[in-house]
């Protein structure tokens, strides 16, 4: 009951914060330099045509109406045209967001198991050998600056050893091949994957290892670890059993609120790999001031972030039973 | 104990699973090369629509260049217009005020006959329309007619020298395929919008290659066009295939990524200008081949002339002595690219007249410094400490004063930031230090381009600003634009506030000359005006170094703006 309480408690929290990003996102872009028609005219087209263009994209209305056009349009779930594409822009991104989840959310499911198990070992083995190689690894690729780290991975790996293609999610020799298969497309989107999710594992896995080895030192100091060794369980029990659930808390809110943000990809990753995701729209739509794009791609990343947070605070109480709302 | 033993079965684990991943790499035998006949083009960037009426980028002009034929296009050497669509020159009318041009027997990629009808339906869409980009090359049309499948003839309203460079080569679209697009535009609040937001699937073509498969993202597929009507035939006395299968254009995030995929074999040709940090490793490469071509571009510093100080011509001249282009090429542009006289690039060989003034040309600073002072001086500015002493020697002169004894007020030299263009925010700055050493108050200030844009042509705030365009028009109209007084408003052309009228009559005159001769001495007439008042001071036109793989094809065609036209896609030969 309570727990349904604080639920709509937080839906209507996350309605006000919702209908506040909508307003921001609305006057940010309009208040930000530059027009969107500045970037579409060329010496050849007069200022007539200019204003065409710009009574065609609706922008010679007065702001305030715009915002009431947006708020309406907005709540008639209809989010307009790119003004570049042509296209609504639910669309361009129904087509952008699966490339992009399929990336980012298999980089994070697998740099969070990854950082769990080693995070896990470093502290086991605290002020050994093991956890200072674990630790100095996990800081160092958690530092490195994403762009060096994906041009050098793609030097390595596709231009000097050939193992995989340069760029891209697709190879036009596969997909253009009439004899291949579902499979061979399959196969042919893994081999293009491999490199980027190499890059944001290992940027990521680092900080996953991080976050688990602090929580379970601290876990490892509670009494009921002490109680269990006196009960005479095997280490491997308490590791696995007693300490590490309750050591994987804060990693949880870290990889529910990661899943939701790599919903807007990455744009660093998504440019130098050309992967054609959700990051690099959101960048052509800001630096293009094609509005409606970028405001319907940020409202999506919005409403999930939002709603994400909800989820990781209902998990909690439910993978803790000490914590009530 | 036990957890070693469980790090080495995930330590296995994890090799067994990389190397059967690679395995699969590697023998799986989709990876044989489709299409060997194909020409892969790398973009650095997603052609945006294939709806001709809304394509504003680049990328997807680059695509819809090889589908829709316009009936001239420019010889590659000389740049003369040659029939493509159309089989013979237009024949001008005088009486009538109007031109009739014939059309070749050409077919539409779905095997229809291109007819006249074509034609003149596209001329009228575009002025029922008012499609932006197209509408101001026909609003002068009164009247289009068809006496039969293979005349068109237009009446203009008034003689316009762009009919001819402008209008007739505007891309030809099907009646068949629009005609249901517009009239159901028609029936919409917005018929404009409507027309700009179709979704074209399928462009049906007239040119040599057609839309076959567009995976968003990843690559666009052009396919040879067996209709196309120049195939194996002898225009403008060049042979005309296509002899490739098609062309495929993917997709590249970064220029790092495309040439390692040049270099490696995976595209045959870089759309794209290659910076000079690129090219002595792309040099040293056997099978890539490196052009350099002249673009049509201006890279210019531009003046507010509607307010001090800059509404003094002595001292835009003073300032034109003082820069050195010499300096701005070898040390800036690394030697790619050429120095700038006029508005008008060099490489536009008919248009450009090459009798201007040369500021400082080929002098040392010292002998620049002399001569920009010898003309402020004389046109009454002062100094505190002037740049040339009581001995005649050069010092570092100080708080400059102009001819009304007011000091010169600190004003701004706008660039776009350097990650924008770098070539452009470095002459902000030198150029900067170099009316420093005048007693100039000068400050090179990067801005955002979209906030520069806005500050000097929509509030026309601003001291000085040094832009560019990277691909004019081949037709000098923009001269008309760019300083005709008319277009001296918010969002007009005119973003230094240049009025002149002797200009402005010319420029009309000029916009109204059929006979390409006197058109030309009229344009020439404008280029001296503008290079005397010099409300802008041209700079530099960049090289075009763009590479190829030599190992594959053949038959790249170059002409001004690169290799990149379709007389190359045109003749391309694999090896």
């Amino acid at each position: 009951m309570e727990l349904r309480r604080y639920i709509i408690r937080r839906l209507v929290q996350i309605a006000i914060i919702f209908f506040v990003i909508l307003t921001v996102l609305f006057m940010l872009f309009r208040l930000a330099p530059g027009d969107p028609v500045s970037r579409m005219v060329d010496p050849d087209m007069t200022p007539e045509e200019a204003q065409i263009l710009i009574s065609e994209l609706g922008l010679d209305q007065p702001l305030w109406m715009q915002y009431l056009y947006y708020l309406r349009n907005f709540f008639m779930g209809r989010f307009g045209n790119s003004f570049h594409y042509g296209q609504p822009v639910v669309t361009i991104i129904a087509n952008r967001l699966p490339n992009t989840i399929l990336l980012f959310t298999t980089s994070i499911i697998l740099s969070a198991f990854v950082g769990v198990f080693l995070g896990k070992i470093a502290s086991w083995h605290k002020g050994g050998k093991v956890d200072a190689w674990m630790t100095i690894g996990a800081l160092a690729t958690h530092t490195v600056f994403l762009p060096w780290l994906a041009l050098i991975m793609i030097w390595v790996f596709a231009y000097k050893l050939g193992w995989f293609p340069i760029t891209g999610m697709i190879s036009e020799e596969v997909w253009l091949n009439p004899e291949a298969g579902i499979v061979a497309k399959s196969l042919d989107v893994l081999h293009h994957m491999a490199l980027p999710l190499a890059t944001l594992f290992l940027i990521h896995f680092g900080s996953y290892l991080l976050i688990m080895r602090s929580s379970m030192l601290e876990t490892l100091k509670e009494d009921y670890i002490l109680t269990a060794r006196a009960k005479g369980l095997s280490e491997k029990v308490i590791r696995n059993h007693h300490a590490a659930p309750n050591a994987a808390l804060p990693v949880v809110t870290s990889v529910g609120l990661s899943l939701a943000f790599s919903i807007n990809g990455g744009a660093l990753t998504e440019t130098v790999f050309t992967w054609p995701g959700i990051g690099r729209e959101l960048v052509f739509s800001v630096s293009h001031n094609d509005y409606p794009l970028a405001q319907a791609s940020f409202l999506l990343i919005a409403i999930v972030v939002l709603v994400s947070n909800l989820v990781v605070d209902v998990l909690y109480a439910y993978l803790d039973p000490r914590i009530r709302y | 104990m036990n957890l070693t033993h469980n790090v080495k079965t995930h330590v296995l684990t994890a090799r067994v699973l990389i190397l059967g991943l690679l395995a699969v790499m590697f023998l799986i035998p989709w990876r044989h090369a489709y299409g060997a006949d194909m020409v892969k083009v790398g973009l650095l960037q997603e052609p945006k629509t294939l709806n001709i009426w809304l394509a504003s980028d680049r990328w997807s002009r680059k695509v819809l260049g090889q589908i829709y034929q316009p009936l001239y296009i420019r010889d590659p050497k000389t740049l003369k217009f040659i029939p493509w669509l159309a089989q013979e020159h237009p024949v001008y009318d005088e009486a009538t005020l109007s031109y009739t041009v014939k059309i070749r027997p050409a077919k539409w990629s779905d095997g229809s006959d291109l007819t006249s009808e074509d034609v003149a339906f596209t001329g009228r869409l575009i002025k029922e329309f008012r499609v932006p980009r197209y509408a101001s090359k026909w609003k002068f049309i009164k009247k289009i007619e068809t006496p039969d499948r293979h005349t068109v003839r237009f009446y203009l309203k008034t003689p316009k020298a762009i009919f001819l460079t402008r209008t007739l080569t505007t891309p030809i679209v099907q009646k068949r395929e629009w005609t249901e697009v517009i009239e159901a535009a028609k029936k919409t609040e917005k018929p404009l919008h409507a027309l700009l937001n179709h979704k074209m699937d399928r462009p049906v073509s007239s040119g040599p290659f057609v839309l076959k498969d567009w995976k968003q993202g990843a690559y666009l597929f052009l396919q040879k066009n067996r209709y196309f009507f120049g195939q194996d035939k002898t225009i403008d006395n060049r042979k005309l295939g296509p002899h490739i299968g098609g062309i495929i254009f993917k997709i590249f995030g970064t220029s790092d990524a495309a040439i390692m995929a040049l270099k490696k074999g995976g595209i045959d040709m870089f759309w794209w200008a290659i910076q000079p940090g690129y090219l002595e490793d792309l040099r040293k490469h056997e099978n890539i081949r490196v052009f350099y071509n002249e673009k049509s571009a201006l890279y210019y510093m531009g003046f507010n002339v509607r307010r001090p100080p800059f509404n003094d011509v002595n001292l835009r001249r003073a300032i034109a002595t003082l820069i050195d282009k010499d300096f701005i090429l070898k040390r800036i542009l690394q030697g790619y690219g050429i120095k700038m006289y006029s508005i008008v690039p060099p490489g536009n060989h008919f248009w450009y007249c090459p009798n201007l003034p040369r500021y400082g040309e080929g002098l040392p600073k010292e002998a620049r410094i002399r001569r920009a002072y010898e003309i402020l001086r004389k046109t009454g500015y002062t100094w505190q400490v002037p740049p040339i002493d009581t001995e005649g020697k050069i010092v570092k002169a100080k708080d400059i004063r102009l001819p009304d004894g007011r000091p010169m007020k600190r004003f701004t030299i706008l660039t776009p930031p350097a990650d924008y263009d770098p070539n452009r925010a470095m002459c902000g700055m030198i150029i900067q230090e170099w009316l420093r050493a005048m007693g100039m108050p000068a400050f090179s200030k990067p801005m955002a381009f979209g906030s520069l844009i806005q500050q000097v042509k929509t509030r026309r705030d601003f001291d000085a600003f040094i832009l560019g365009y990277g691909n004019l028009s081949l037709d000098p109209d923009y001269l008309r634009n760019f300083f005709h007084s008319r277009n001296d408003k918010p969002k007009g052309w005119n973003m230094s506030g240049y009025k002149n009228p002797e200009f402005d009559r010319i420029a009309d005159l000029s916009a109204g000359t059929m006979d390409r001769d006197k058109r030309r001495a009229l344009i020439w007439q404008m280029q001296k005006i503008i290079m005397n008042d010099v409300p802008y001071i041209p700079l530099y036109n960049p090289k075009l170094v763009e590479a190829v793989r030599s190992d594959r094809f053949t038959g790249w065609v170059e002409m001004l703006g690169g290799i990149g036209n379709i007389w190359s896609f045109c003749r391309l030969r694999p090896r």
